[in-house]
């Protein structure tokens, strides 16, 4: 593969590392916004629930089927992770 | 691909930098988006400011590029918003340059970025993998034709397809009013930006124009709409699958298991194979030998 080829020169190592760490604190910020999104999202999770009853849960294209309350998962007990 | 879950990212929120990497010229500014940490293959939202002239040459890794504001000429040829190039390593590009500036998403793909002036392909370069289109003038929008797939008004153009992994690079787009009711994760990343227009998904809100995020597979995603419609480029690092279903609260490792046991129900024979046989490092009679 031409990439492994070529060797990386200190400038480049600077950089990465530089680029690497700043990427590093987005993804702490990103994190902490979507900890922060969390009653918002229970609410829509609860929305997303009543649809997926009424008007159906989208299974292909215009092919929906309306889901019944037993089948409503429960909540775990965990803490609900959205960020990986 | 090492890259780490950037979901919801909106590039409006950050300042562009100027390219310092040896070998590009002036006049290059770059937001980075998402960063390979082993490879450091890359997206960036990229600025070429006015008068910005790159001589002919080549990268040491793939290129793709979409041109989303102003224009560049490559070479004899002036390409505006929609132009789309895959450029496979070690091909080189003719003089590129513009005089009124360019906004441009800019991916890297198996290594970090690199220029090297050049008015030959580096040996070994695959040219016949070379692509420029016109992807806002000269292709159709599509239903996508995935099974199970996406609802009723969201499109799609391919832009390519990996012959080998079956990796997309696709524009896509909501119409006004989108709606969405599941939750969807792949076998695949998956990569999107938002040209133009806002969408939103359930586990993490809003996405604007200028939105971006890299998910890994098998993270949650959904559902979703858009109430004025969005227009967006995507890719994916392998087959796009679509594994829909409505518990939100499942987790990558659970997701990955209903997965594998679907294979089961949706490929038996391939799966009792693979299974019952130990057959975990089957080989490709076609790519395994084109690679040897």
């Amino acid at each position: 593969m031409i990439a492994k080829r070529r060797k990386r020169s200190r400038q480049v190592k600077a950089w990465l590392k530089q680029e690497l760490k700043e990427q590093q604190e987005r993804y702490k910020k990103i994190v902490a916004e979507m900890e922060a999104l969390s009653p918002q999202r229970e609410q829509w999770i609860e929305e997303f629930f009543q649809r997926i009853q009424t008007r159906g849960f989208c299974v292909h294209k215009d092919i929906r089927r309306r889901i019944k309350p037993e089948e409503i998962p429960p909540r775990p007990k965990r803490k609900l992770r959205v960020v990986y | 691909m090492a890259r780490p879950h950037i979901e919801p990212f909106c590039d409006r929120d950050v300042p562009f930098k100027k390219m310092t990497l040896p070998g590009f010229p002036p006049g290059m500014q770059y937001k980075m988006l998402s960063l390979d940490k082993d490879t450091g293959a890359c997206t960036m939202t990229v600025q070429f400011d006015a008068g910005y002239k790159q001589p002919p040459g080549f990268s040491y890794s793939d290129v793709e590029l979409l041109i989303m504001e102003g224009g560049l000429r490559v070479g004899e040829k002036m390409c505006g918003p929609g132009y789309y190039f895959f450029i496979p390593a070690g091909v080189a590009m003719p003089e590129i340059s513009t005089k009124t500036g360019c906004l441009a998403l800019l991916m890297y793909n198996q290594a970090e970025p690199s220029f090297e002036e050049s008015d030959q392909d580096c040996d070994g370069a695959d040219r016949s993998g070379l692509i420029q289109v016109n992807a806002y003038d000269d292709l159709y929008w599509q239903e996508p034709t995935l099974f199970p797939s996406t609802a009723p008004g969201c499109l799609i153009k391919i832009l390519r397809m990996d012959e080998k992994t079956h990796a997309l690079s696709f524009l896509y787009c909501m119409v006004p009013g989108f709606f969405q009711d599941n939750i969807s994760y792949h076998d695949c990343a998956e990569e999107a930006y938002h040209i133009w227009g806002t969408s939103w998904i359930m586990q993490f809100g809003y996405l604007p124009t200028g939105g971006y995020f890299w998910r890994p597979p098998y993270i949650n995603h959904g559902p979703f709409a858009s109430e004025h419609g969005i227009l967006a480029f995507g890719r994916t690092d392998g087959e796009l699958y679509n594994h829909f279903h409505y518990n939100p609260y499942s987790t990558v490792e659970e997701n990955r298991e209903r997965a594998a046991a679907r294979l089961l129900h949706r490929k038996p024979e391939l799966y009792k194979w693979i299974v019952a046989h130990g057959h975990n490092h089957p080989t490709d009679f076609e790519f395994d030998a084109k690679t040897k």
